[in-house]
């Protein structure tokens, strides 16, 4: 048997079955629809033959009423199948959303390597769409059917002759129709990524606006895009005259058709075989016929979208998982004791190293590679190709990495800030907008500044609107509760909470992009202490931040993880100067110990990594 | 309880460059031209290609003529028919209408193509005037509007007119022609059809206009949802990492699920509306067309027309339905093309540049630099009879600055930079660092005092002299999207291969990117190589050297770049500045070290200068800030 691993068709599948009343009821409306709109050129016929051609007013009252309970039917189906087909392709759409990012955004990871995030995002966004929309193709499929049918039958009960003639003559009509507009297509798709390149270079340079004024660069950047504009516009002339061309011909080759099928039907109606309104509900099919045909072409194109997208959602779906979860338990209060046995894995060779409960130690390397490998496997973004980081005693490796996770916390230096306020950014446990039923004033002395300082800054925003009220309100509780408090105090995040116009209830949009990178960096240290895990790994926290402040921050790390395992990967001489025990890694070992003090004296490569 | 004074606030964060999307009460966006205008704008571009605009319509009005000959001849065969003529008769009119037909097909082939070359040229040529102004808009004026107003602009904006001009342009043109000359094709059978016809016409103008009051905010409002849904996912995804350190996966699932959801609730509000409104053109359709069957029956009983003639008049009718439900559905795409129109032509009109002082056009021309020799003005410069630096010498007398009135950022500061010194600035964040450094790269103007650059006030320079006088290389990396070299180039559009690679060695990056894919061919940037942030600092200071300015001003540059890529930049960094005039905002403090001397920045006040050695002498901020930052670099062997 198959592994549970989704492929492209099963992917497609699902996301028909789980829609599947609404794909149904939408099929059986849409046949409905089609066939009531085959219906109006028969009807047409019906009318001039039997009432305008005879002067009977019984027979035009009669038809017309025909006429008027069709037209019903046919709005009446044609809305409802459209909105429960839309309902189907909309839902599927959002669940194969939901199923995209809980993929992603699993503990064992995997699902992103080598897709960037835009691409991923491509993939949730327009790449379930399309699988979606073959929600819509099936009863698209079902009314063209339908009115195929309707028309077939009345076509051959007409004429048997013209019936065929217009039944057989239609196929390959659409045949040159198709032909005609592959190379079309493809053109059009070279024509459309042109376009987009050159809409796409327009938004990279406004992007970089201040960088290329910082540089004076704007009229070398303003010649580039137009000639890039100028480019686009004749790839779009080119197409747009191939376009022309096609519908010029399809006109044409369709207004023949109709010519022949006048020719064949007013002989025969001439010669008596048929009637008046059989020639007229003849041409009247013929060109109505061209309908349903087409959006057979539109089904199955939509049908191969579905599939070739289906296929990238089930790549992501079965990305196999970066690390593979094992069924050992922690103890319920990890001491948090690290050891890293013969570890190796990317640049690292064989390290071997202990972390004791409470210890604050800091790791140098001069190799920006060895830091990422040894954060990747402290973190557990992947298994180490040999040896093993064990927690207490037992290797990551045979934990749940979700597990893993809640003992060792490790912030990576590029770590992302989240949409939503300053405070719901550091007090993660705490939902936006937050009312856990904390009773305000029960904070430490020490944060008592901070609690009055914040609550007043934020006032200014109750005026300004309810929600922020909310916020101030949930802030007071946190802040009161002291741990986030204590933390931003601790990476000077507070500082950063004061300088923002609505203090700790200030929104940060675009992951963090309105603060400035010193202003980032202290949020997420603060976060990251306000988790207060067992095990807290700090990758270079303060690269951005002033030394005076760096020092108050190292001091404030120092204190606050006092009694807990901090391990920091750092070369900033702040930090390294509050450790307890400082790990010189090079070449992949662990190749020198001891205080920054005595490494600084000792060993040379410490220096000229550490002291530039 | 301390009242934190809203000043301090805003002044630090205005000082660490950071835009808070709350506070959107200042901010002025750019101007949206006037319907008027606009219309006034696509007159002037249309008058540009008057001859192309009257053939391509009369083709396409010739091509849409010749197919309404095809319902009379489909009536004349009706009334051969009726007539009980010989079968053999039927040939002439089936003979006409293959004629009809392939006339037909090459004049709208002609016409679409040649409507399309209208559309597209003229769309060309207002895509490259709104960039060519939207990158000469001064800096001020894009971040008082918020970066994403201009950005919004450029890939929304651009593209929904695009495809309107596109897709629906085209469309529309040939539906209207349609639907004119069936009208007149209904009046020339006999003007009774046309005025039954026109039964339907209240039902399609309160359908409209139903459809219109609710289109509009309702796909407004999906278009924000769906925006929303999109960066929540990116945020979501590109956090991902983030996410599963710190268990945030259901907070994360339960964000994006009710975004992606309030997206789909709209998307099928949008389908309820769209289908009421063609459900509700079907009862025009009915009431249209049973009033030319009645015509055609009334008027066929009283002999005044033929069966043929009532026959042609309800096809005419019938083939009217494709193209009124076109028509009248693109009603609603042209207005949103209209908007997005309005707010292109809002910056193109924009004026080009702030207009310089009328005053101090007078000096005349001043030696060109007595510094550096720079005799290669740039390719499409103005006539360099204005006002030019006469050395790299930087003067700030008496700034003082403030981003909101009242709250001054910057008080009474005194700078001077010597011609080829580099100077660093020093201080707290919040301190004013950075606007000092916009003010002098002359991002901002002053709100009171003069910065003089070479001799002349940069208020009274001409903004192309401006810019190649001083660069600001800020903390903000951009790589731009494209062969590497292409980048480079950008700040010095005539260079050769051999003076980039030369450049590169220069700022120390020749090794990396000679070992990227295709060296310096390697396409970078969104979409292509991805480089770290030392590398893209890198690229600016190579851009930096390229674009050869007197005076560099390097605010953060290093600052994200962690503790080794900082130190490479550094080196990077006095490569680069060899032989300039040089304003560091240094956070590392060994950049002040190396400096020729220091600037202390205080609460927007320099409260002290010097050279490194005799500030640490001062016992003052300075040494304070030494002290913290040297002493656990304290090398007891040196």
């Amino acid at each position: 048997m198959r592994s549970d691993a989704p492929s492209g068709l099963r992917v497609l599948g699902r996301s028909i079955a789980g829609q599947r009343w609404l794909v149904a009821g939408s099929s059986l409306l849409a046949g409905a629809h089609q066939a009531s709109e085959a219906m109006v050129p028969v009807l047409i016929g019906v009318i001039i033959d039997e009432a305008v051609s005879t002067g009977s007013t019984d027979a035009l009252l009669r038809w017309i009423a025909v006429l008027a309970g069709v037209f019903t039917v046919l709005s009446v189906c044609y809305r409802s199948s459209a909105r429960l087909g839309e309902r189907a392709v909309e839902r599927a759409a959002h669940r194969l959303r939901i199923e995209l990012t809980e993929r992603i955004l699993d503990p064992r990871g995997g699902a992103e390597s080598g897709r960037l995030p835009g691409a991923l995002v491509n993939i949730a966004t327009d790449d379930a769409k399309r699988v979606g929309t073959v929600n819509m193709a099936l009863p698209a499929t079902v009314s063209a059917l339908a009115a195929v049918l309707v028309s077939a039958v009345a076509l051959l009960n007409v004429s048997v002759p013209l019936g065929l003639l217009v039944l057989l003559g239609i196929p390959p009509l659409l045949g040159v129709a198709h032909l005609l507009g592959k190379p079309l297509e493809r053109r059009s798709e070279v024509e459309q990524d042109r376009a987009a390149h050159a809409s796409g270079v327009a938004a990279d340079l406004v992007a970089g606006l201040r960088v290329l004024k910082g540089i004076g660069a704007e009229s070398a950047a303003i010649g580039r895009y137009r000639q890039i504009s100028q480019e686009s516009l004749s790839a779009t002339l080119r197409a747009a005259g191939a376009r022309g061309w096609h519908d010029g011909i399809m006109l044409a080759a369709t207004g023949i058709f109709i010519a022949v099928v006048a020719l064949v039907g007013g002989r025969l109606a001439a010669a008596g075989d048929i009637g008046i309104g059989g020639l007229v509900t003849a041409v009247g099919l013929a060109l109505f016929l061209l309908t349903p045909l087409s959006i057979f072409a539109w089904a199955n194109r939509m049908l191969a979208q579905g599939r070739a997208s289906a296929g990238r959602i089930a790549s992501v779906l079965a990305a196999p998982p970066a690390v593979v979860p094992g069924g050992d338990r922690l103890p319920a209060a990890p001491r948090g004791r690290v050891r890293l046995r013969d570890l190796s894995h990317g640049t690292l060779r064989g390290v071997n190293a202990e972390f004791a409960p409470g210890e604050l130690t800091a790791v140098v390397t001069p190799d920006p590679a060895a830091a990422t490998d040894l954060l990747a496997c402290l973190g557990r973004h992947v298994d180490p190709a040999a040896g093993s980081v064990e927690l207490d005693g037992v290797p990551l490796s045979r934990l749940d990495p979700g597990e893993a996770h809640t003992a060792i916390l490790v912030a990576a230096h590029d770590a992302a800030l989240f949409e939503g306020t300053l405070l719901s950014n550091i007090a993660l446990t705490t939902p936006d907008p937050p009312l856990n039923g904390t009773s305000p004033g029960s904070g430490g002395a020490a944060s008592g500044g901070v609690v009055a300082s914040e609550a007043v800054v934020a006032s200014e925003a109750v005026v300004a609107s309810e929600v922020a009220l909310e916020t101030v309100v949930a802030s007071e509780a946190v802040v009161a509760s002291g741990t986030a408090a204590r933390a931003m105090a601790a990476a000077s995040a507070d500082e950063v909470a004061r300088a923002l116009p609505h203090g700790a209830g200030t929104v940060i949009s675009e992951r963090g992009r309105s603060l400035s990178g010193g202003q980032r960096q202290r949020v997420a240290l603060a976060r990251a202490l306000a988790v207060d895990p067992p095990v807290l790994v700090l990758h270079d926290p303060t690269t951005a931040v002033d030394p005076v402040t760096e020092a108050r921050i190292a001091t404030g790390v120092r204190e606050l993880r006092r009694g807990r395992t901090t391990i920091m990967v750092t070369a900033s001489p702040a930090l390294l100067a509050v450790a307890d025990r400082v790990l010189m890694l090079s070449e992949g070992t662990v190749t020198a110990q001891g205080s920054h003090t005595d490494l600084v004296r000792d060993d040379e490569t410490y220096r000229s990594t550490v002291l530039a | 309880m301390p009242n934190d004074p809203p000043l301090s606030s805003e002044a630090a964060s205005a000082e660490a460059g950071a835009v808070d999307a709350g506070s959107v009460a200042g901010r002025e966006l750019l101007p949206t031209a006037t319907t008027a205008r606009t219309r006034a704008v696509v007159r002037g571009l249309l008058r540009e290609r008057r001859g192309q605009a009257v053939v391509a319509f009369a083709v396409l009005i010739a091509a849409t003529a010749s197919g309404l000959v095809t319902a009379p001849l489909l009536g004349q065969i009706v009334d051969l028919v009726r007539g009980r003529a010989d079968p053999a008769a039927v040939t002439t009119p089936v003979v006409l209408l293959v004629v009809v037909a392939i006339v037909q097909g090459v004049l709208t082939a002609v016409g679409v193509s040649l409507v399309a070359r209208l559309g597209e040229s003229m769309l060309a040529s207002l895509r490259e005037r709104f960039v060519e102004r939207a990158l000469s808009l001064p800096l001020q004026q894009v971040e008082g509007a918020g970066s994403g107003d201009l950005t919004a602009r450029v890939t929304g904006d651009v593209s929904t007119v695009s495809e309107a001009v596109r897709e629906a342009l085209p469309e529309l043109a040939r539906s209207a022609l349609t639907i004119g000359l069936t009208l007149v094709g209904l009046t020339v059978l006999d003007w009774r059809f046309l005025v039954v016809a026109l039964l339907a016409v209240p039902v399609q103008f309160l359908t409209v206009r139903w459809y219109l009051r609710r289109a509009m905010p309702l796909y407004a409002a999906e278009r924000v949802a769906v925006g929303a849904q999109q960066q929540q996912l990116l945020d979501t995804v590109g956090g991902a990492a983030t996410v599963r350190a710190f268990r945030l996966k259901e907070d994360h699932v339960e964000r994006v699920t009710s975004r992606s959801w309030a997206a789909v609730e709209l998307a099928l509000r949008a389908v309820r509306l769209m289908t009421g409104f063609f459900g509700r053109l079907n009862v025009a359709e009915f009431i249209g067309l049973s009033a030319v069957l009645v015509a055609g029956f009334v008027l066929v009983r009283g002999d005044v027309v033929t069966l043929g003639t009532a026959t042609a008049a309800a096809l005419y009718f019938h083939n009217l339905f494709g193209p009124i439900n076109t028509a009248l559905f693109l009603i609603d795409e042209a207005q949103v093309a209209a908007a997005g129109l309005a707010r292109l032509v809002g910056v193109t009109d924009l004026p080009t540049t702030q207009p310089a002082p009328a005053n101090d056009r007078t000096r005349p021309g001043a030696p060109p630099s007595a510094n550096r020799s720079r005799e290669t003005p740039s390719a499409n410069g103005s006539p360099t009879g204005g006002l030019v630096p006469v050395d790299a010498s930087v003067r700030v007398h008496g700034v003082g600055f403030a981003y909101a009135a009242g709250h001054d950022v910057l008080n009474e500061v005194e700078l001077a930079i010597e011609a080829g010194e580099t100077v660093a600035l020093v201080g707290a964040s919040g301190a004013g660092k950075s606007t000092i450094a916009k003010l002098v790269a002359g991002v901002h103007r002053p709100t009171t005092g003069a910065i003089v650059l070479g001799g002349a006030d940069a208020a009274e320079l001409a903004p192309e002299t401006l810019r190649r006088t001083v660069a600001l290389i800020t903390q903000e990396v951009h790589v731009f999207a494209g062969p590497l070299a292409d980048d480079l180039r950008l700040a010095r559009p005539d260079a050769t291969d051999e003076h980039l690679r030369a450049v590169l060695d220069r700022v120390g990056a020749l090794a990396w990117v000679d070992a990227l894919p295709d060296g310096m061919a390697t396409v970078v940037g969104d979409g292509g190589h991805r480089l770290t942030v030392t590398q893209a600092q890198h690229l600016a200071l190579a851009r930096l050297v390229l674009a050869d300015p007197p005076v560099a001003i390097l605010d953060e540059a290093t600052a994200d770049a962690g503790s080794a890529g900082a130190r490479t930049l550094e080196t990077a960094t006095a490569a680069a500045l060899a032989g300039r005039t040089a304003l560091i905002v240094a956070h590392r403090l060994t950049q002040a070290a190396t400096a020729d001397r220091v600037i202390v920045l205080e609460a927007g006040r320099v409260t002290e200068t010097g050279t490194h050695d005799t500030l640490l002498t001062t016992d003052g901020h300075y040494a304070t800030l030494w002290a913290a930052w040297s002493a656990p670099r304290h090398d007891p062997v040196a």
